[in-house]
Order: structure tokens, then sequence, then C-alpha cells
């Protein structure tokens, strides 16, 4: 009964297409891969990954499980579900498309 | 995720709530190290972390927010939303609640019945292999369950590795004296093998309970152990109960013990109230083989199968029943013999017991559970429709609310939050009618001579089934509103500043066409049931049971054997004839219906000799007279006929002329008594009409009125208009009569009738009662949807008015709209009701299915109750103003 929701930003977007690519990884490893591949364009409140994270886990994009990591610490891991993907596809085109309309606009204009 | 998971969230908050710390604190902690391994401080780290993160303590909530509110709040905020909806629409709420908390009632009350009297095991340890034992003959519909006792013995002896036999009394209600009271009381009495009670695993509740050692000589072991029952209702708990003396059958017993309070006995229905061993029964039953007295019952041994016992009691019992049959009548034709020899021996498992009761009342409630769940059925078809038409006006509100975004599953949701609300409330108020209605039931089931008692106790099983119930008629009368609800669009619903104007009735026509056929199931099957009960009522008994009261009178101290000379009862009988205010008396060793019967073979010269075996009665002369029993031919008994010297004068009906006269007359001819080896001759100085027995539904036996001869107890008929207040003046003429006679026990000749028709009493009135709830329903539901269809169609019905479209004219359009529905459920449910009719003719008397009558009677009724549903909105729609109609959009 997932309701669909479409989050403000592109931070999901960001976060499914790291899932995608990376495999799973816990809030923190995303972090860095967002730190290192948008040059701190994109950086934000750290902390608001989380909600984030967990509002994606609730509409079923993501799923999470609880690793221990070799330091004995426990640390919870995100992975993209079959949803997920479907859903990153249609924001990934949909983005594309207003990302083509705004160019053409700035063009034209 | 599932808001399964949601729901564990929400119970495992706690868990919830490490688990966010945790993940967060990972992140703090990696930060930092990977500070700490760049060189930074490390007090200096986590403080750049912190901030680099944010405030914890807000996304911690914010987090916890997502996982545990949004379902738990949006639920809420129905719950909310549908009470106050359902305030706002104080009639429809009422109307709903009411007629389905009725039905969930009756559907709870006919189940815990069920439960009580067939479905629960007995109270007693693995009650899974206990069994009983039956007899049948070949061609016998049922099994015979009477045993003798030799025949148990031996039985019991022989089977000992495959089954722990023990034997058991019947039950019927007995005087007992109990030592600290003048009168006798009437209880339950069941007289049991030693080792029953262990074998049941019963324990006491005080005292000790019968043990083997309590069964060995007859006669000799006066002891006695009441149900926790009936010492809690009779004794009030009290424990000096022990050691207290009862006298029952004519004999002392001490009370030993108390069994535990959920033991009630083996037969459900009714409640055992005491205990004695069998032998204390009378020891010349004990050893007769030809008594058939006790039944059998017993605990498989482990590992044992039903068909390994069965042939080992075969053999036994087949060899008993040979010995036996030399003492058969030897012109016995050879195929009652052959009958008698063949018949076989069941072992039956019976894990919830065995009772007449059950035998006698399990069909007609699985009956009545049927016509309740069509009751509830009804309910749910009229609720659902009520909240179609309440859907529809929502419309805009709906439509409103999809604009703003509300997800078509939250429209769902919220719908059948506020169904749920309301068989919730009807489930509690279910519950209560349920409590109050099941005892009542029950009682209805009581006659003047059986006492039926069933241990109704709201355990989880009914808690479940309400449960249930409850669940199934949300989704049944929530569904189709949520879902047409959850249809709308918002353009549709607002472009028109008005309901949209095509007839939205479509959805209400199946429910209209199940509601109708329901009902009708309901009012075909209570039509037959009242029809039969009529019948019966009506039925001709071929005597006058009316202003007879029917009064014991023991001659003598209770327990002497000594007879009282026929002299004694012709001197009582003729002094209460001519006292004021008695208009006839009789006097006979019973009386008709009260149950008890004899059977004797004849033998009729120039006849060979036959298994039936014709009724008979000791009477007194002027039994016909005070029975209003007809002579047809000869004359009546006469006190003179007992004197030995005579041979002996008998009365024969009608039917006993026919069958063994045929074609003569009987008056004048003899015939004889088989009395084992001895023929008595009996003469027949006069024919009487045919009168029913014991038994209101067969035809009138052929019966054999002999005189009455000496016995100690008798029965007097006493044909009065002053009914039961006739028994003052029998206890002031009774001594003067004679200073030993006392009447025992008294009732009225209609009320033994009446004991006969409790079943189809029963049947009758609770069909009764719900066939009139359910053309209530069926009228306020039809109401509801009319009334919808007129506001719907206001405008349509204004304009046609306005092109001069007449007022008969409006009225068939309303009509119209269910017209061919309702005709369509009136023929879906006549043949349901033929279908299922057969289930219920079993236990009716003369009523038929295909009986016009039968059909014509709920069509008739429903009917009316459609058209009386329907003549308001169609007045109504009469009454459109064209002007006012046209403009309100």
């Amino acid at each position: 009964m997932a309701r669909q929701e479409s989050f403000q930003g592109s931070l999901p977007l960001l976060v499914l297409k790291i899932l995608l690519k990376r495999g799973p990884l816990h809030g923190y490893g995303i972090t860095l891969r967002i730190e290192e591949i948008s040059d701190d364009v994109l950086r934000v409140e750290e902390g608001s990954l989380y909600p984030a994270l967990h509002r994606m886990e609730e509409a079923g994009w993501i799923k999470a499980k609880w690793l221990t990591t070799g330091n004995k610490r426990r640390a919870r891991a995100y992975e993209i579900t079959a949803e997920g993907r479907r859903r990153l596809e249609a924001e990934e085109k949909r983005w594309m498309a207003v990302h083509a309309a705004v160019m053409r606009a700035l063009k034209h204009a | 995720m599932s808001w399964l998971s949601r729901f564990v969230n929400v119970l495992r908050r706690k868990n919830l709530e490490r688990d966010l710390e945790d993940e967060l604190q990972f992140h703090l902690d990696a930060r930092i190290d990977e500070l700490t391994s760049r060189g930074m401080p490390a007090e200096q780290a986590a403080e750049y972390a912190r901030r680099r993160f944010g405030d914890t303590l807000r996304l911690r909530e914010s987090s916890r927010d997502i996982k545990l509110i949004p379902r738990l709040d949006s639920i809420l905020l129905d719950v909310v939303f549908g009470l106050r909806a359902w305030r706002r629409n104080k009639v429809v709420t009422a109307a709903a609640v009411v007629s389905l908390s009725l039905a969930i009632g009756a559907c709870a009350a006919a189940f815990s019945l069920i439960d009580a009297l067939i479905l629960r095991s007995l109270p007693v340890d693995d009650p899974s292999t206990l069994v009983h034992l039956g007899v049948r003959a070949p061609g016998d519909a049922r099994d015979g369950m009477s045993f003798n006792y030799p025949l148990f013995e031996q039985l019991r002896d022989a089977s000992r590795a495959q089954v722990r036999l023990f034997g058991l009394s019947d039950q019927s209600r007995r005087d007992a004296s109990f030592d600290d009271a003048a009168q006798p009381e009437k209880v339950y009495g069941q007289w049991i093998s030693g080792d029953a009670f262990a074998i049941l695993g019963v324990r006491p509740a005080l005292g000790r309970l019968i043990m083997p050692s309590d069964d060995v000589t007859p006669g000799r072991h006066p002891v006695a152990v009441l149900s926790h029952d009936f010492w809690t209702r009779r004794f009030d708990r009290s424990p000096s109960v022990l050691g207290r003396w009862v006298t029952i059958r004519e004999k002392s017993l001490q009370i030993i013990g108390v069994a535990e309070a959920r033991f009630t006995g083996v037969e459900p229905g009714i409640m055992t109230d005491l205990w004695a061993p069998n032998m204390m029964w009378d020891a010349r039953v004990i050893a007769d083989a030809s008594t058939r007295w006790f039944r059998i019952w017993g605990r498989m041994q482990p590992d044992v199968d039903t068909e390994q016992a069965r042939s080992v009691l075969q053999t036994v019992f087949t060899g008993f029943q040979r010995a036996q049959a030399r003492s058969r009548p030897p012109d016995e034709p050879p195929d009652s013999l052959a009958r008698y020899l063949n018949t076989s021996i069941h072992v039956r498992p019976s894990a919830s017991g065995y009772s007449w009761v059950r035998q006698e009342f399990a069909r007609a409630l699985w009956i009545l559970a049927g016509v309740a769940l069509l009751v509830l059925l009804v309910a749910c078809a009229n609720v659902a429709s009520l909240l179609v038409a309440r859907a529809s006006s929502r419309e805009r509100e709906i439509a409103l609310r999809i604009s703003i975004g509300a997800g078509r599953g939250r429209l769902i949701q919220q719908m059948l939050i506020e169904s749920a609300l309301l068989s919730a409330a009807a489930g509690v108020i279910g519950a209560v009618v349920a409590v109050v209605i099941a005892p009542g039931i029950v009682s209805m089931l009581s006659t003047s001579r059986s006492v039926v008692r069933l241990d109704l106790h709201w355990d989880w099983r009914i808690a479940l089934f309400l449960g249930t119930a409850g669940l199934l008629v949300t989704f049944l009368f929530g569904l189709a509103p949520a879902l047409r609800a959850s249809a709308v669009t918002p353009y549709d619903a607002l472009k028109s500043g008005n309901l949209k104007e095509a007839p939205r009735v479509g959805l209400f026509r199946p429910l209209v066409a199940a509601q109708t056929a329901f009902a009708f199931v309901v009012l075909f099957v209570a039509g037959m049931c009242l029809a039969s009960f009529q019948k019966l009522v009506r039925i001709d008994l071929g005597f006058d049971p009316e202003n007879i009261a029917i009064v014991r009178v023991q001659a003598g101290e209770p327990g002497s054997d000594a007879a009282a000379p026929l002299a004694l009862w012709e001197q009582l009988q003729r002094h209460l004839e001519r006292t004021p205010g008695i208009e006839s008396v009789s006097v006979s060793r019973w009386g008709l219906f009260e149950g008890p019967g004899r059977n004797k073979s004849v033998r009729v010269p120039g006849r060979a000799v036959d298994s039936y075996m014709p009724w008979y009665l000791d009477v007194s002369p002027g039994f016909l007279r005070t029975m209003r029993i007809r002579l047809v031919e000869g004359r009546d008994l006469e006190w003179r006929d007992g004197v030995p010297e005579t041979p002996s004068a008998v009365l024969v009906n009608e039917g006993f002329a026919r069958r063994y006269f045929p074609g003569e007359s009987a008056v004048g001819k003899r015939f004889f008594r088989i009395d084992g080896d001895v023929l008595v001759p009996q003469d027949i100085v006069g024919i009487a009409g045919d009168a029913k027995y014991t038994d209101l539904r067969e035809a009138a036996p052929p019966t054999v009125y002999e005189l009455l001869r000496p016995f100690p107890m008798a029965v007097l008929q006493v044909r009065t208009p002053l009914d039961g207040a006739v028994a003052a003046l029998l206890r002031e003429e009774l001594p003067r009569v004679h200073p030993a006679l006392r009447s025992v026990e008294m009732t009225l000749q209609s009320t033994l009738v009446g004991n006969h028709l409790v079943r189809d009493r029963a049947l009758a009135l609770l069909s009764g009662f719900f066939s009139i709830v359910v053309m209530v329903l069926v009228a306020v539901g039809l109401y509801g949807v009319l009334t919808f269809g007129v506001l719907r169609r206001m405008r349509e019905i204004g304009i046609r008015m306005a092109l001069g479209a007449r007022p008969l004219r409006v009225v068939a359009l309303v009509l119209s709209e269910i017209g061919w529905v309702t005709a369509i459920g009136l023929a879906i449910g006549a043949a349901g009701g033929i279908a299922t009719a057969r289930l219920v003719t079993g236990l009716l008397h003369e009523v038929t299915p295909s009986d016009p009558w039968s059909l014509a009677t709920p069509l008739i009724c429903l009917v009316t109750a459609c058209l009386l549903a329907a003549l308001l909105p169609a007045l109504r729609a009469t009454r459109v103003d064209p002007v006012t109609a046209l403009r309100c959009d």
C-alpha cells in the first residue's frame, strides 16, 4: 500500500542511482559517495539524508538490513529494490525531460 | 513497506528508537574516525562531525515519525471523522446499528447454543478417546442405546484390552427427599459404574467420588455424589453436605462428595444433579437379561482403533443374542428372529457426549442458525445500501478530497473504518443481545417433565465468532460503498455544482435483489415452521385434553410396595365424582402423553403371531367418558369386570379392530395377551374411538384398554373447569376417602400434550420473530433506496411533470427502478427456498414446500412490505414541484 510520493529535490534520485551502481551501502557510505561525485555542490546537512532514506524505505524503493562492521559497530546498510529501480528509471526520464525543456527554454527565451 | 511492519513498529517502539539512535550514531562515529585519522584532535572532530550532521534530535524525531505516525495518525483521524459522520446521520446510524446488532446477536446466540449442545467436547480428560456403544438391527435408521446389565458385564470383561467400558442409567427427573427438607424435590439422577469417574477423569471438588469398591454388591453401597451446580444451588456450597442422606427411588443414600465444577454430566442439554452406583439400581433389573436399561460408554485404550474393539464386542454380543433367542416366542416369524440375531454393535466416538436433547434439537438449532445468518446477510445488504446512498450524497466531499491529493487506498481505508466502527458497535450490542436471548431459547426447550439446561459459558470461541462475524460484516457492507466512493473522479463530481443526472441506482440493484432473496428464504422457512406448528396444534388427538388435571396419587407410605386394593381406587373415583366442581374422574396406570407406554404381543385366533405389539393401558371405568374418547360400539368397562373369576374384559380401539378383526365386528371376540409362557385371555366388550397414546405425529396406534389392576400408585384424570386449582380441592378430599391417599404430583393434560410441541413451538416462535425482523429490514432498506432514487431524479421528474406526466406515471417511474430487481430477488429466493426446504421438512408435520401456500405466503408478505416501503417515496415524487426541481441546478 505504498503511496506514491514524489520527494522534493534530487536527493532521492541521487541515492537510488548510487545504490544501483555501488550495491548495498550504509548512510555514511552514501554521504561519502555524494560528496565525491558532486564536488560538494550538492552538499547539504548530512543528517537530512536519514529522513530521506527512511521515507524511501517506507515507500519500498530501498530496503535495509543491519550489518556488524569490522570494529563491532552496528551499521544499517541500504539496498535498492526492484520498485526502486523502476522509480529511478521513471525519475531519470522525468528529470531529463524537465532538464531538456528548461534548456530549450533558456536557449530560445 | 507494508502497514504490517509499521504496525510492528508501533508495537516495538523501543526497538525502533534504539535502531534510529544506533544508525545516526554510526554515522557520527564513522565521520569522527575519518577526521581523527586525518590528524584532527578527537574533541574538535566530534564537534565538527556534529555540526556537519545537523540537529540529531530533530532528525531522529522526523525519522521516527516517518516510520510510525502516518498510518496511525490517519487511522485515528478516520476514526474521529467516522464517529462525527455517524453522529451527523443519527437515523441512518441507529437503523444500521440496530439491524446489525439484532442479526449479529441472533447469530451469536445460535452459535453459542450449537457450541454448547453439539460442538464442544465434554469437559473431561482427553475427550477424543471417549466412545459409546450402539446397536442396530438391519434396516434401523438409528442406533439403539439401551443394554441390559448382564450383557454390559460380559462386554466389559471381554474387551478390557481394547476399551474400558462403563455403564450408565438413563436420566430422568426423579423425586429426591433430602434429610433437611420435608418435601421431595426433583433432581436429575444418574446411576453409574464405580469406575466411571476414574475413566472419565473427573475429580472431586469436595469429599470423594464413587469408586469401583462402591459398585460391587447390589443394594449394599448407599452412597451418592452431587454435581457442583446442584451443590451450589441447593446447599450453597456448604461443606456440611457430606454425610447427609437423600432418598431417591426408595433407597437412602449418603452424600460422600461433590464432583468438580466443569463436569456437568455426559449428556449435553441435561445437567446431572446426583450420581449413585449402578448397584443401587433395582437388584432385579441388574440381574435381568431382558430389561434393557443401561447405556454403555468407554474410553479407548491407547493405540487401539474402534474397529478392533468393535470386532471383539460383536463376538460377545452375537453369542449373547443367540443365548437369549431361546426365550423368544416359539412361533416368532423367522425374519423377526433373523433381525434380532443380525443386530450389529457399533463403537461411536462421543467426544462431545451424546444426548436426546441433541438428537431432538440439533437440526432445529442448525436451521435457526441458518435463518439467523440469512437475517445477518439481509442486514448487511441493508446497511450496504444505506452506506452507498450516504456515499453518493458525499460525492462532493470525496471529490474534494481526491482533488487535494487523497489516494484511492486512503479513501477506501476511511470508508472501511467507518464500516468497522459501525460493526464494532453492532458487535458489542449483539453480544449483549446474545447473552440475553440464548438462555431464553434454552428455557423454551424445557418441558414440564424435562428441564433442558446448557452450560452456556462465554469463552474465546464466542469472542472469535463475534470477531469474525464483525470483520466479515464490515467487508460485506463496507467494501461496495468504499470502492464506489473511491472511483469518483474529481472532474465529474465537481464540474456540475450538483449531483450527476445519470441514474446511479445500478449499484443498489444487486443489493436489493440479494436482500429480497434472503428475506424470501427466511419467510419461506418460517412460514413452513408456523404452518407445521398450526397443524400440530389442531391435530385430532382422539380425546379432549382441555380442562383435565392429571394427578398422580400414592396409596400408602412411600416405598411400601403394598398395592391399594381396587376397591380403594373405585371408592376414590366415586367420591370425587360426587364432589362439586368436578365433572368426571377416572383412574389409570399413567396418563396419555405422560411418556410411559406398554406394549405386549398378542395372539389372535386364526392369525399368525407377528412382531407387532399393540399398546396397553390400564384404566378405570369412565376413562373414555372423562377423556371424551368415543365409544363406537359395545359397552364401557365396569368395576365388576375386575372380579378375578370372570375372564378379563377389555376395550380395544378402532385401529386394533381394523388390524386384527378386519371386516367384522370385534365386539365379543376373544384374543390372548402373551405374558412370557402364559396366554391371558381377553374378551372385547367395546370398541373405543382412536386416540393417540404417546406420539403426536403418528396415527393413533392399535390400543387395548384393560381394567385397572391394584397398583400402589396411579394417575387420576380429573375433568374440571378449575384446571390447576383443583389441586387444593383434592388435598382436602383425598384424606376423606382414605388417610393414606396423597397426591404426589399434578399437571394438566394439555401441558403433557404441549410438551410434545416444544421443538415445533420454539422453531415457529423464533423463525416467526426472525421473519418480522427481516420484513422490517427489507422495508427500511427499500424505503431508503427509493427515497434516494427520488432525490437523484428530482430534476428528471420535474421535467416530466412540467411536460404533463400524470402522478400515476411518476409513481410507476419510481417503482420501476426497483420493481423488476425485487421480482428477480423474489424468484431467486423462491428457488433458494425450495432448494433448502428439504433440510427443514424432516422436522415438520405435513408441510410440503411445493404447497402453493408455502410460496404464496412469503410472496404476499414481502410484496406488501415492499409496497408499503415504496408508498412514501412515490408520494413524495408526485409532489415534486417542477419549478423548484428545475431551479435547483
